[in-house]
């Protein structure tokens, strides 16, 4: 038996921590846009995170999914590296099958919807059931009017998405997620694309999900981080510029980026 | 002066009489069993050699690249001579005839579907490529986040899209396969022109013949151009964004053999 230097990845972290980040570095060419990011969320946490645009909040969050690959560093998911393995030291791309079964236990929402516009609302919940978990088409059909009815649109069954509207859409999509019971889901700026009559249905839904599992958010909703948020992080240029409680952030913010930051999105 | 035969030409244009020569009624069959076959391998080569292309395997890439490039660049007339003759004479394989039954596929015939078939699937490549493309990126984003490998989430979400944006070029090229096949003449394959050079062969009437023959490949893409219009009309019924132009402008609308 030979002693590794490196502890198996899956003995490093706590049970309740669900996403670890561990100095993750990313670059576009010479553009630094991860930068020695570290952070832990635990179980039934809810993250939001800020920042202004091309910050990195998008890219931090693509990479929890392995939807953005990384150049150094170590994110976990549920305790197992994800889009990686370690080999002598290296890191290597792990392969397509391993990356889509971790995947299929993180949900994702999009700023866009991004819903699938040749299948119906019901379709688009049922397809990853159907084909990824396996399920029987009736357990697949239940469990998806279920959660048609929890979104509140039972009776947009059979339409096509671009037969609804931007909120209604987005609702489909969580619901779309939720199917592949995630312990985790990924919102990236879920509400910014919707007119503002329609921002609040879909909040609903999260605020709801807040109290079920984790989740992290990129959302400038003040109103939603303050109601769901456990905690919060700033993000500007690549770094984590202050991770705190949503009252704290909003009230007394201790860096001077932040508070020039809020000021700007408050007015 | 050069006397018009009335005769023949009614004939061999009016399709009662003109099919009563089982030279001309085979090579009708022929011709329209060649389009269909070499467009249907045609659109199969080219969903491979465009996934290919689109790989970030680096062999299957540049394979694909190979194919494409060979088939696109050099003239089908070559491609298909070479096939025949140039297996034939190396023994690499000689095209035997085929009897199913009462019918005979002659190796001639093989041998131009099989050359129609491969040339097709290099432009088919690029319009499966240009369709799987006009997919927004954020689908198979969207099928990745939920767990879906990426063979599931092009068979399932992406090729199922694209085939609304490949469906009306794939009707243009089978508009140009009905009339390509008429190259088989030149290794005496007997589709639909090479049984009207057959018939000139014994009437010397090529004037007569030649309209007599253009009328059959007009009135060939001329049905298809309503079954064309058929397809897109009800593929656009169910919510799509592709344009479809008109029939009168498809009719109307000329298009290069490759
Ligand atoms: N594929 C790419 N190639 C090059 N640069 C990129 C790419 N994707 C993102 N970037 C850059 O990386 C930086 C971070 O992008 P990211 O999308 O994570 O920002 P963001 O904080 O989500 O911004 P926004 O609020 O506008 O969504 C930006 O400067 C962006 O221009
Ligand atoms: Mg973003």
């Amino acid at each position: 038996m030979t002693v590794s230097l490196i502890a198996p990845p899956t003995t490093v972290i706590d049970d309740d921590v669900i996403v670890k980040f561990d100095h993750v570095n990313k670059f576009y060419g010479s553009m630094h846009v991860l930068n020695d990011i570290c952070l832990e969320v635990k179980k039934n946490e809810a993250l939001v995170i800020i920042g202004p645009s091309g910050s990195g909040k998008s890219t931090l969050l693509r990479s929890i999914n392995h939807l953005e690959k990384i150049n150094s560093g170590h994110i976990y998911v549920n305790g197992r590296m994800i889009g990686y393995y370690e080999k002598n030291g290296r890191l290597y791309e792990d392969n397509e099958k391993n990356i889509a079964v971790q995947r299929a236990s993180i949900g994702m929402v999009f700023q866009r919807f991004n819903l699938f516009p040749h299948l119906t609302a019901i379709e688009n919940i049922m397809e990853a059931p159907l084909n990824v978990l396996k399920l029987s088409r009736e357990n697949a059909t239940a469990e998806a009017e279920r959660l048609l009815q929890r979104v509140g649109l039972s009776e947009k069954r059979d339409s096509y998405p671009n037969q609804l509207s931007g909120g209604q859409q987005q609702r489909i999509a969580i619901a779309r997620a939720l199917a592949m019971k995630p312990g985790l889901m990924l919102f990236d700026e879920p509400t910014s694309a919707l007119d503002p009559e329609m921002i609040g249905e879909v909040l609903d839904v999260m605020k709801e999900l807040a109290h079920e599992m984790t989740m992290i958010v990129v959302s400038h909703e003040m109103g939603f981080a303050r109601a769901v948020a456990d905690r919060m992080i700033f993000v500007d240029e690549g770094r984590i510029i202050e991770y705190s409680t949503p009252e704290e952030l909003y009230t007394h913010p201790r860096e001077a980026r932040t508070k020039e930051f809020l000021s700007k999105i408050l007015h | 002066m050069y006397s018009f035969d009335w005769a023949v030409f009614w004939k061999y244009l009016w399709p009662v009489t003109a099919l009563q020569d089982p030279l001309i009624r085979s090579g009708l069959i022929v011709t329209v069993a060649v389009s269909i076959i070499a467009q249907l391998l045609g659109v199969i080569l080219g969903l491979f050699a465009a996934l290919g292309k689109m790989s970030k395997i680096g062999p299957l890439k540049v394979l694909a690249e190979a194919y494409i490039w060979y088939f696109r660049g050099t003239p089908l007339l070559v491609q298909m001579m070479l096939l025949f003759f140039g297996l034939g004479v190396t023994h690499i394989y000689n095209f035997p005839d085929i009897h199913l039954g009462a019918i005979m596929i002659s190796g001639a015939i093989q041998a131009g579907t099989l050359a129609l078939a491969i040339n097709e699937g290099a432009y088919m490549a690029e319009i499966v490529r240009a369709g799987i493309e006009a997919i927004d990126p954020g689908q198979l984003e969207a099928a990745k986040s939920l767990g879906m490998p990426y063979s599931l989430s092009m068979r399932r979400i992406i090729l199922p899209q694209a085939a609304k944006v490949i469906i009306p070029p794939l009707g243009n090229e089978f508009n140009n396969m009905m009339k390509t096949t008429s190259i088989m003449t030149v290794i005496s394959a007997a589709e639909l022109f090479f049984a009207f050079t057959q018939v000139n062969a014994r009437l010397f009437q090529p004037f007569e013949l030649f309209i007599a023959a253009s009328f059959y490949y007009l009135a060939l893409t001329t049905i298809w151009s309503f079954v064309q219009s058929w397809i897109e009309s009800s593929l656009g019924e169910r919510k799509s964004v592709v344009h479809t132009p008109g029939f009168l402008q498809r009719v109307f609308t000329f298009k290069g053999v490759h």
